[in-house]
């Protein structure tokens, strides 16, 4: 398990998982701007994501972040795990 | 949590049948071309098959029976309760199964009903039938379910995220019940959450609303949030360990979710079947379908296999069956 509640660490796993220089990326970068952005890779970014951390982001949730920092502070909030409730 | 069990009934045959028309994702001109290997990675699915204007999910349907039942050689007289299950009726009433069992020339002593359920189906129906079969007054009664959809019908021949993903085709399922009517010879959980209502949905005011639209992030958040849990619970009630089923037989959603469905139970690969790649998303057909491609490769040890359905609603099932039928066969093209 790669831990993701570390900021370098998930920029490093998002430039992974999304194919980019992790040089590229900063947690001010606006994820929709990265040029391998795509619906398809958000569906895969979020399941590699609920696969290291078990926090699943919704389609809103998405909606309502801006940047790497945002899904990242998403996954720190949410880092207790999934709940059915 | 709706856990129940049901005796004596088990399930004799199975056949599907597909449109022959096939649309290969490699070649589907609405995704770029850069993108189609990555997308039929991450969905597992290369062909699919379209059913023609003409065609009906009822055509489809009759097909199928006629087809299980020269198998089974089972005779029209015999049949005491037959269920179909679709979202694609060709007209929204009569029902299908009163219209085939006209059309089909059936004598009047047959339950016939249809349940207006896609992914989740084809466990719904099953659990229903084998309620249906033991409450009846009768010694090896018989019935036979239908699970299907033409889901072309709904889709939107630009949507990059249904289109790529749905497939048509149609089982029989002959259900029979045994001897021993005491024998418990199914587990199951049936669960809805119904906020998770609009992830997939059609059929809208307006023209454009009919088209089915899917939001790929949230069903794999519900299947993801649900489905563990779901067969966990029904192993808990049935007293087995995840070890027990011969086979895990799960809709087959896409790729990636069943993939990380498998993975958060700790299924082993090899028990877990596919038919994605050649068939695609066929909604309530696509468990019946995918036994029939892999039964004649399969070796039974306990004799008892899981199924789970989940999907449009947000609904989900999973049974815990014993399955030894006697016909089990891949699909076939009409």
């Amino acid at each position: 398990m790669i831990d993701l509640l570390h900021p370098d660490h998930f920029l490093r796993f998002t430039a992974t998982e999304l194919q980019v220089n992790p040089t590229q990326l900063s947690a001010d970068t606006e994820f929709r701007n990265i040029i391998t952005w795509s619906s398809l890779n958000a569906l895969l970014f979020i399941s590699r994501i609920n696969e290291e951390t078990n926090v699943l982001i919704s389609a809103a949730d998405l909606a309502a972040c801006k940047t790497i920092g945002d899904i990242h502070h998403l996954i720190i909030q949410r880092s207790n795990g999934v709940s059915r409730n | 949590m709706a856990l129940a069990v049901t005796k004596g009934a088990q399930i004799a045959g199975i056949v599907s049948v597909v449109p022959s028309f096939t649309e290969d994702n490699a070649e589907l001109s609405i995704i770029p071309e850069m993108e189609r290997a990555a997308l039929i990675s991450l969905t597992g699915i290369r062909y699919r098959k379209i059913a023609s204007e003409e065609t009906k999910i009822g055509d489809l349907f009759k097909a199928s029976i006629d087809r299980l039942m020269s198998h089974l050689n089972w005779n029209a007289d015999s049949i005491d309760v037959f269920i179909c299950v679709t979202q694609s009726p060709d007209k929204p009433l009569p029902s299908i199964s009163c219209r085939l069992h006209g059309e089909l020339g059936w004598k009047p002593n047959t339950l016939c009903f249809d349940i207006n359920s896609g992914c989740s189906g084809f466990v719904y129906g099953l659990f229903t039938v084998n309620a249906l079969l033991a409450g009846l007054n009768k010694k090896n009664a018989r019935a036979i379910l239908c699970c299907g959809d033409i889901s072309s019908r709904f889709t939107d021949p630009s949507d990059r995220a249904v289109r790529p993903v749905f497939s048509d085709a149609a089982s029989a399922i002959g259900i029979e019940m045994g001897d021993d009517e005491d024998e418990i010879t199914g587990y199951f959980n049936l669960e809805t959450d119904g906020s998770g209502k609009d992830a997939i949905q059609a059929g809208g005011a307006k023209d454009a609303d009919m088209y089915m639209r899917m939001n790929g992030i949230d069903i794999f958040n519900y299947s993801l949030k649900h489905v563990p849990h779901n067969v966990n619970e029904l192993l808990s009630f049935a007293q087995k360990e995840v070890g027990f089923p011969d086979l895990f037989v799960f809709h087959q959603a896409n790729k990636l979710i069943n993939e990380s469905i498998r993975k958060k139970i700790s299924i082993p690969v090899e028990k877990v079947p596919y038919s994605l790649y050649d068939y695609g998303n066929t909604a309530s057909a696509t468990i019946p379908l995918t036994l029939g491609t892999i039964w004649n490769q399969h070796a039974p040890k306990t004799g008892w296999i899981a199924v789970t359905g989940f999907g449009v609603g947000f609904s989900m099932a999973s049974g815990l069956i014993k399955f030894n039928p006697k016909i089990c066969f891949p699909p076939v093209e009409i």
